[in-house]
This record gives C-alpha cells, structure tokens and sequence, in this order.
C-alpha cells in the first residue's frame, strides 16, 4: 500500500483507539488527509529526523486529533507496532493528548488555545534566524473560542510572519454541540483576512485541493501569514461516526470496532 | 535596584545576540537603555501575555532565550498555565520578569497586587523561583537566570529600600542562604526574601538576631536551613507574600521533616487588601510594618525559656 493511505491511517487510528479504549476518534478523523498531504506533500524533515534543526515545524494546536497524526509518525517508522498496540496502557510514552516530550510532536497540548502562539514564536524565531523553514499550525474550530489564538493571529500578521500557515479544522463541532450552538464563528476567511492573513477555503478530505491550495497560499508573494480554512466532517470515513458528536467522547467495542474497520475496507478485523 | 536589573540585562543582550526581551507593553521607561543599545532584540508583544508566554517557548524551541517582562500581577499569574504547560514541562530557557510584586501598586488595588505569585510557581515542577533583595542580588539573580538554562521565575518587588549586602555577590549558589548578620543563638534567627530584607536587617540590630536572605524560593537548600535551625532559637520568616505558599511555607515544610522547630510566618495574611492606601500603609494593613513584626517576634520570644528580650 501506499505510505500515507488515508484508509490505512484511519484503521491505525482504531486500532490505537481500540487498544487504549480511548475516545477523540473523531477529532482525529477529521484532520486525516490534512495530515497526510502535509506530511507526505510537504514537511522536510532531513533525515527523517522528527527533531532535525532543519526541519519545518507540524503543530497540532488541537491536541484531540492526537491519533491522526501518531499514525502519520507510524508511517514514517518513527512510531513502531508496539505503540500502536500498546496505546494508553501503563508505563508506555504515547499519551491521550499530545505531549512535547514526543519525538514528533512539537507541543503539549489538549489545553487549548496553546499550540498556535508556540507556533507564532517558532516562526518568529525562525524568520529572525533567516531559515526557509515553515511552520504549519493546526487549529481546531472550537479551539479558537481561545483567547490567546487571536492574540496569536494579530502578533503574526503585526511581524509579517510568511513563514506560519494557520490550518483550521472547521468540523463544525466542539464539545457540547455544534459551534453555531455554542458560539457562533461567522466568516473565518473573512476574519483571518481582516486580521491581516493570506487566506484560502479548502475541502479539508480532498487531498488534491489541499495540495493545491497549501501550494498556492505559499507561493503568494505577499509577506503575509497564512490561514487555511479546511472544511471537514468530524470523525469522516466511518459512516456511523460521521457528524455524530457522541464520537468526540465514544469507546469502541468490539462489534462497533469491527464495523468501523470493515467500512474502511478491512474486513474481519477483531481483537 | 532597577538600575541593576536594566543593565544586567542590556549587559546579558549585548553578549549573546539570542537574548530577547519580550514585554506586555509594559516598562515604559525602564527599558530606555535597551532599546537603545538592543533595539533589535527588543519585541512588545503587546497587552496579550497568554499568547508572550507561549511565543516565549516557541522562540527558545528554536534556540533564543527569552525574558519575558510583566508585573507579577499577570507575568507569571495571567499566564501560569502557559508557564506550566509550555515553558516548564519542556525545561525550557525562559526566564519570567514578574514587576511590582507584592503592594508596590498600592494604590491600584488587588488587579496589580501579587501576594500569590510564588506560591503558584513554586508548585510547578523545574521551575527556579527567585526574589532577589537589593542590587547585589538582582545583578547575581540576573546572571544566574541565565546561566542555569532552564525555566525561571524572578520576583522584582519593591526596589528602593536599600542595600542589604555590603557590596557586590560573585555568584549565586542554588538554593543557598546568603548570611547578612551573625548575631547571638539563643535567640531566634530571621530569614527573609526580597523587600523584607531589608526590615529584617534594621529589626536584627536591636536584639542582635542572626540574618540570612535568601534570594532563593525554589529550590531551597535544606541543609542551609536546617544550619540555621540549629544555629538559632526558632526561626522568623519574612516575605511581601502570602503566608500559603511562598517563604514561610518552604522553610516549614524542610524543617517539620527534618528538624522539627518554631516558625513564624510573618507574611500577608490569607486576605485581599481591604482599602486604597500608600505601599506603607498597605503594609501596615497587612501587618508587615517594621513595628507590627516587632511585636511579633517580641511576642515569640516571651515564649522562649531565657525569658524576655524586651
């Protein structure tokens, strides 16, 4: 199969999910192919080392969607079997959330409202370093009721940081409801736009679109940073998870299990 | 003592480029000489401390090393999450500049008051709390911060009382008492931080106490204090801050497992300030006056069996 298979991913997301009996299956569902195209598409990383001084920076602000990329970093051997299989049981590394001290991972999170302002310094930093290094930072919808993401989006814009692309997940969920229940958002593009952003709306499951739409925000000549709004269906692929919230906080067992990996075309799947 | 922490760090700027002072629009006229001399390594990251403390740790993540400016009232209390969870848990080099700690912005009211900020650090594991009290210490402090590489919090309090050390400290030792007054041992020994240093050298005098400051919250030498334990009849602790928490606590909690002896907390009781007023009539509310604490340790005293100083 092809590294990076959003199928492939999705099964190794409940497959971790399964053996933790871990919830966020969904948060993680939605950011698949965001992931996918960005690792396979576009991060460097030289050597394959998640901690070369080169590399770009992934920041996964919304630290829910954890899973999705663990199963990126299996992709690129720097997660093994055994993490998959142990996830969440004692004494192992991988925690529920992300957590820094990961080797890939570049923030703490599960906190909101954090990760895009380490991403808006580390793009500070790299830009007075004069590196062509880039910085993506994932937010996720309801994760920008956060204060400190605006704070974050006005110091960017004010210190022309072209080198941080803002990727939001716009799921359309949050944790009590629909985020038009909870706290309405209105138009991110034209938000982010004011705040003084490069910005462009994505189907957030199409990995061409994404490709494109990543390249083309790059490739504008303005000094502007950037903000990608991917529309995305929370927990996509499995169709009894798709746009149900209940999936923000379910357990699999082993029949729902087996029929969330059968949809995804690996039958017979059981533990 | 402005001056001093002012030049440590345009001092500390102008011999590594990596240095960065990150203000919350904060230090109007203190960073004059920087700005000056260090104009490039100068960010006003604008009244949005949560997203500074953050951006902190996402520029030391890429080799800098940040110090970060406020009062203490918001840098480290606004942001103290963003001082566990992206400083701290990653050990990074971030030295936190908490302002005005204590009731130097008396008049202001509780928002610029800080009486909790060590206790809320101290708590967070791998961080160094430090309080210096005169110059002296602010220059070492200073130089220390840097040179430990890793996550630290410095309590400027209020700065104009006067020297407490002769002259100038070569260097800090973690955790260590710096001992400013030998004085008799059948009487109890004083231990303060930051502005209260210098109250408890002019309170040491008449009765001939024993003196240690200690610009150190945490990590605290346990040895140091037990020493002082047992050189000394009891032990007083001073501090602008409250008594949850912060000086008087950590000196309980070694010498209560190791060497069980009387402390007096003389701290700020477990209350908001109740009035407007001066930063001498706040402590007076509080009962940090130097004649307040006078009575106090002439009070503990009466308890000890050679009798009466007084």
């Amino acid at each position: 199969m092809t590294p990076f298979d959003p199928a492939r991913m999705r099964r190794t997301v409940l497959e971790m999910a399964y053996a933790g009996s871990t919830v966020h299956i969904a948060c993680a569902f939605s950011i698949i192919e965001l992931l996918t195209v960005l690792y396979r598409d576009h991060l460097r990383y030289p050597g394959n080392d998640p901690r070369a001084e080169g590399r770009d920076y992934l920041v996964l602000s919304k630290g829910h969607g954890v899973m999705a990329q663990y199963a990126c970093m299996h992709e690129l051997g720097w997660l093994d079997d055994f993490h998959i299989q142990n996830y969440c049981k004692d004494g192992t590394d991988l925690k529920g959330l992300s957590d820094s001290r990961v080797a890939g991972l570049e923030v703490t999170s599960g906190s909101l409202g954090h990760g895009f302002s380490v991403g808006v310094g580390i793009a500070l930093g790299l830009k007075r370093k004069g590196t062509d290094q880039k910085v993506y930072a994932i937010v996720g919808d309801g994760e920008i009721n956060e204060g400190p993401i605006w704070e974050g989006a006005l110091v960017a814009a004010h210190h022309r940081l072209e080198n941080l692309m803002l990727i939001v997940d716009k799921n359309g969920f949050q944790a009590m409801g629909t985020t038009d229940d909870v706290l309405v958002l209105g138009d991110l593009q034209a938000k982010f736009s004011s705040f003084g952003f490069e910005t462009l709306e994505v189907d957030g499951h199409d990995e061409i679109a994404i490709d494109q739409a990543v390249r083309q925000l790059w490739s504008v000549g303005s000094n502007k940073p950037k903000a990608l709004i991917a529309r995305t269906v929370k927990g996509k692929g499995v169709s009894f998870m798709e746009s149900i919230n209940l999936w923000h906080y379910t357990r699999l067992n082993p029949q729902s299990f087996a029929e969330a990996m059968s949809e995804l075309g690996f039958p017979g799947a059981s533990q | 003592m402005r001056e001093a922490f002012s030049s440590a760090l345009v001092r500390l700027a102008l011999s590594d480029p990596k240095v960065l002072l990150l203000t919350g629009d904060h230090g109007y006229s203190l960073f004059d000489e920087f700005r000056k001399r260090c104009p490039n390594q100068y960010i006003n990251a604008g009244i949005a401390e949560q997203n500074m403390v953050s951006m902190a740790a996402g520029l030391a993540r890429v080799g800098f090393r940040p110090f970060v400016y406020g009062l203490a009232a918001f840098i480290p209390i606004r942001t103290i999450e963003q001082i566990k969870l992206d400083i701290a848990h990653d050990d990074l080099p971030v030295v936190l500049l908490g302002d005005g700690a204590g009731f130097v912005y008396s008049h202001l009211g509780t928002s610029h008051q800080s009486t909790e900020d060590i206790a809320c650090t101290r708590a967070i594991p791998q961080m160094q709390v430090l309080s210096p009290a005169d110059r002296f210490e602010m220059t070492a402090a200073m130089e220390y911060a840097y040179a430990t590489r890793g996550p630290v919090y410095l309590r400027m309090g209020k700065a104009d009382l006067g020297d407490v050390h002769a002259g100038p400290i070569s260097c800090l030792q973690q955790g260590r008492l710096l001992k400013v007054r030998d004085g008799r041992a059948d009487r109890p020994g004083l231990i303060a931080t930051g502005s209260m240093a210098r109250a408890a050298v002019d309170l040491a005098a008449s009765w001939d106490l024993m003196v240690w400051s200690t610009p150190f919250l945490k990590p605290l030498d346990e040895d140091d204090v037990l020493a002082a334990a047992q050189a000394t009849n009891g032990l007083v602790t001073l501090e602008e801050h409250s008594v949850l928490g912060g000086l008087g606590a950590a000196v309980a909690e070694i010498t209560s497992e190791r060497q069980p002896t009387r402390v007096i907390r003389i701290g700020v009781p477990d209350r908001f300030s109740e009035h407007c007023g001066s930063y001498s009539y706040l402590l007076r509310e509080h009962g940090l006056d130097i004649d307040t604490v006078r009575k106090r340790i002439g009070a503990y005293c009466q308890t000890l069996p050679s009798g009466s100083m007084l």
